[in-house]
Parts: structure tokens; C-alpha cells; sequence
């Protein structure tokens, strides 16, 4: 019955995102909405760690896996795919390099000014 | 008899079998390229192909484990939950760190696929690429991309981010500990948090926070698009 409650406690917050995402009046994703959802009740401790604990480690300790189907449809898309695989590679190369160099430049400014800051 | 194949139960235990195999090929060959997801959707597409079954026979397995990527997506507010002190005491670098390093990925991938000239559908799937998966499904979904093109896209970004990083952290000369996990989990979401952990505790913790951080700053700037 434990881990059907925190089955249960789980898929009411996704369903409660769901509604908060039909009556918000821009789109914004509900899976998102489910998260800040979830943050928000253990930040004011409506929810505590202990009544999700279980299915909470299932889902982040599997997450990989639930996005088997999601990839394999690719294969509905393969035409679209094969003129572009090149500059597809390129891009992900590219960008992973420019996003790690930035994020760490920036924090180490952040940290640097900080210092300063409190001197 | 290609009835059988419409059971969910058949594209359920092939996603399973699929994945438990990758897991033991990467744990044999311990390289991070052998990445389990990528095997595991390489060997369910060569299988599908390979024996003419339809997706859309697959896909009613496929569907069912569709639905746990929303309630694994809200999940994550547990692991920034439990780094919230972390959190607190450097919420500032965090902040910053995470919203240029979305806005340099974003701002990156939108260059380079206008140069390319690549179709419009696919330039919107790679946007999020740099995020963790369920984030960045959503962010192309509500754009209106292709949804697959985004879930290969991130796992090839984790996957190089995890093995560059070490390489990333000497040519870039990182030295703080929360620099180094801020980069890796923003160019390179879960993927690149294992990395993070086995170089520190500090890194893999920063690595995390950067995953849900980066989501949401990212699905927040993917507002102004379209």
C-alpha cells in the first residue's frame, strides 16, 4: 500500500499540473509545472521526502529508460534525418563546448565579483 | 499473428530487453560512448525494421511507458530539494552560471542551424538539446518540433559533454569545484552529473542543481520563441 500511495500522490500532482497548464494563459510545459509543483510542496512541507521517497528513486534511478519509445520513433523520421547528420553532429560538438566555457566563465566573474563585493 | 505484436506487453518487454542489454554492454566495455538509451533505441529500431513490425504495434507499449516521463520529470524537484542548502549558500553563481550557460547553448544552436540552412522543424527540436530530457521534450513539443530528433540530439550532447569533461575542465583551467559541476551540468544535463561525481562530491552535487536550474531557465527564454 506504501509505494501505491506514493504512485498515487505522484500521478495527482502530474494530473494537477495538467489542469494549472490548461488554465494558464501561455503554454508552458505541465511536466515543468509538476516540478516546481513538487518543489513547492516539500519547501512548505505539505509533502515530506519520506512520502515519495520510494517511487521518487524509481522514476530519477529509471529515467533513462522511459525514454526508449520516445527515441525509437525516430525511425519515423529518418528521411528528415540523413541530408543533416553532419551539421547535426557539428552543432552538438559546437555547442557543448560554448556552453561549458560560457557557464564557467560567468561563474567564475560571479564568484570573483562577489569576493570583491565583500571586501 | 501480427496482432500479437499490437500487445502492449511486446513493445514493453522489447524497450526492456533492449535497455537491459545496452546496460550490460556498457558495464562490460565501461566506455561512456556505449551509452544504454542510444543502444537500447538502435537495437528496438533494427528490430522493428528488421522484422517489418509496424511502429504504431510497438507503440501501444511504447505509449505506457510514455507516461512516466512527467511524473519522473516532477521528481526532480526532489534531487534539487535535497541540495537545497547548497543552494542557498550559493544561489547567486548558480543563477548567473546556469542562465548564460542556457542562453549561450540556445543562442549557439539557433547560429549554427542558420548557417547550416537546416529545416525549420529540426532547427527547433535541437534548441533545448542542452537540457535534461523530459525538459527539453517539452520545450519542442510546445514549439512544435520533432520530438525524437530532440532525444537523440540530448543524449549524443550528454554523452560528449561526460567525455570531454575532463578535457573541458584542463583546457578551460577550472579550479573551483562549483565551477566545474555548474559547466558540466549545464552543457551536458545527467549524463554529464555521473561524470561529475566520479571527479567530485562537490561537482556532482553542483552538476545536479544545474540540470533543474538550466530546465527551467531554458523553458522560461523558449516563452519568447514563436
Amino acid at each position: 500500500m506504501k509505494i501505491i500511495k506514493q504512485v498515487g500522490i505522484i500521478f495527482l500532482l502530474c494530473w494537477v499540473s495538467l489542469v494549472i497548464e490548461a488554465l494558464l494563459p501561455f503554454s508552458f510545459p505541465a511536466s515543468v509545472i509538476g516540478m516546481i509543483l513538487l518543489f513547492l510542496c516539500l519547501l512548505t512541507g505539505v509533502l515530506k521526502i519520506g512520502h515519495i521517497q520510494e517511487k521518487s528513486d524509481f522514476l530519477l534511478s529509471n529515467m533513462a529508460f522511459f525514454f526508449v519509445p520516445a527515441g525509437v520513433s525516430i525511425m519515423n523520421y529518418l528521411d528528415l534525418l540523413a541530408d543533416s547528420v553532419v551539421p547535426l553532429l557539428l552543432i552538438c560538438v559546437v555547442s557543448t563546448v560554448i556552453t561549458f566555457a560560457v557557464t564557467a566563465w560567468s561563474v567564475r566573474l560571479t564568484a570573483a565579483a562577489m569576493r570583491r563585493w565583500k571586501r | 499473428m501480427s496482432d500479437v505484436f499490437s500487445s502492449p506487453f511486446f513493445g514493453i518487454s522489447l524497450s526492456i530487453l533492449a535497455f537491459w542489454a545496452g546496460e550490460k554492454v556498457q558495464k562490460r566495455f565501461r566506455l561512456t560512448v556505449l551509452n544504454p538509451l542510444l543502444i537500447a533505441i538502435v537495437l528496438v529500431t533494427g528490430i522493428l525494421l528488421l522484422f517489418d513490425i509496424p511502429y504504431e504495434a510497438y507503440n501501444e507499449g511504447g505509449q505506457i511507458i510514455n507516461m512516466f516521463l512527467a511524473p519522473a520529470t516532477a521528481c526532480l524537484a526532489v534531487s534539487i530539494y535535497t541540495r537545497i542548502r547548497l543552494l542557498k549558500e550559493n544561489w547567486l553563481p548558480i543563477l548567473v552560471g546556469c542562465t548564460c550557460g542556457s542562453l549561450a547553448s540556445m543562442g549557439s544552436i539557433f547560429f549554427m542551424c542558420r548557417l547550416f540552412g537546416l529545416d525549420e522543424k529540426v532547427s527547433l527540436s535541437l534548441l533545448s538539446k542542452s537540457v535534461t530530457t523530459p525538459i527539453a521534450v517539452s520545450i519542442t513539443e510546445r514549439l512544435d518540433g520533432v520530438v525524437p530528433v530532440t532525444v537523440v540530439a540530448v543524449i549524443i550532447t550528454g554523452t560528449l559533454g561526460s567525455i570531454l569533461a575532463p578535457a573541458f575542465i584542463r583546457l578551460f583551467r577550472v579550479r573551483d569545484p562549483l565551477e566545474a559541476g555548474l559547466a558540466i551540468g549545464a552543457c551536458s544535463h545527467a549524463v554529464g552529473t555521473s561524470k561529475a561525481i566520479e571527479i567530485g562530491e562537490t561537482e556532482g552535487a553542483m552538476s545536479g542543481l544545474a540540470i533543474g536550474i538550466c530546465g527551467i531557465v531554458t523553458v522560461l527564454f523558449s516563452l519568447f520563441i514563436s
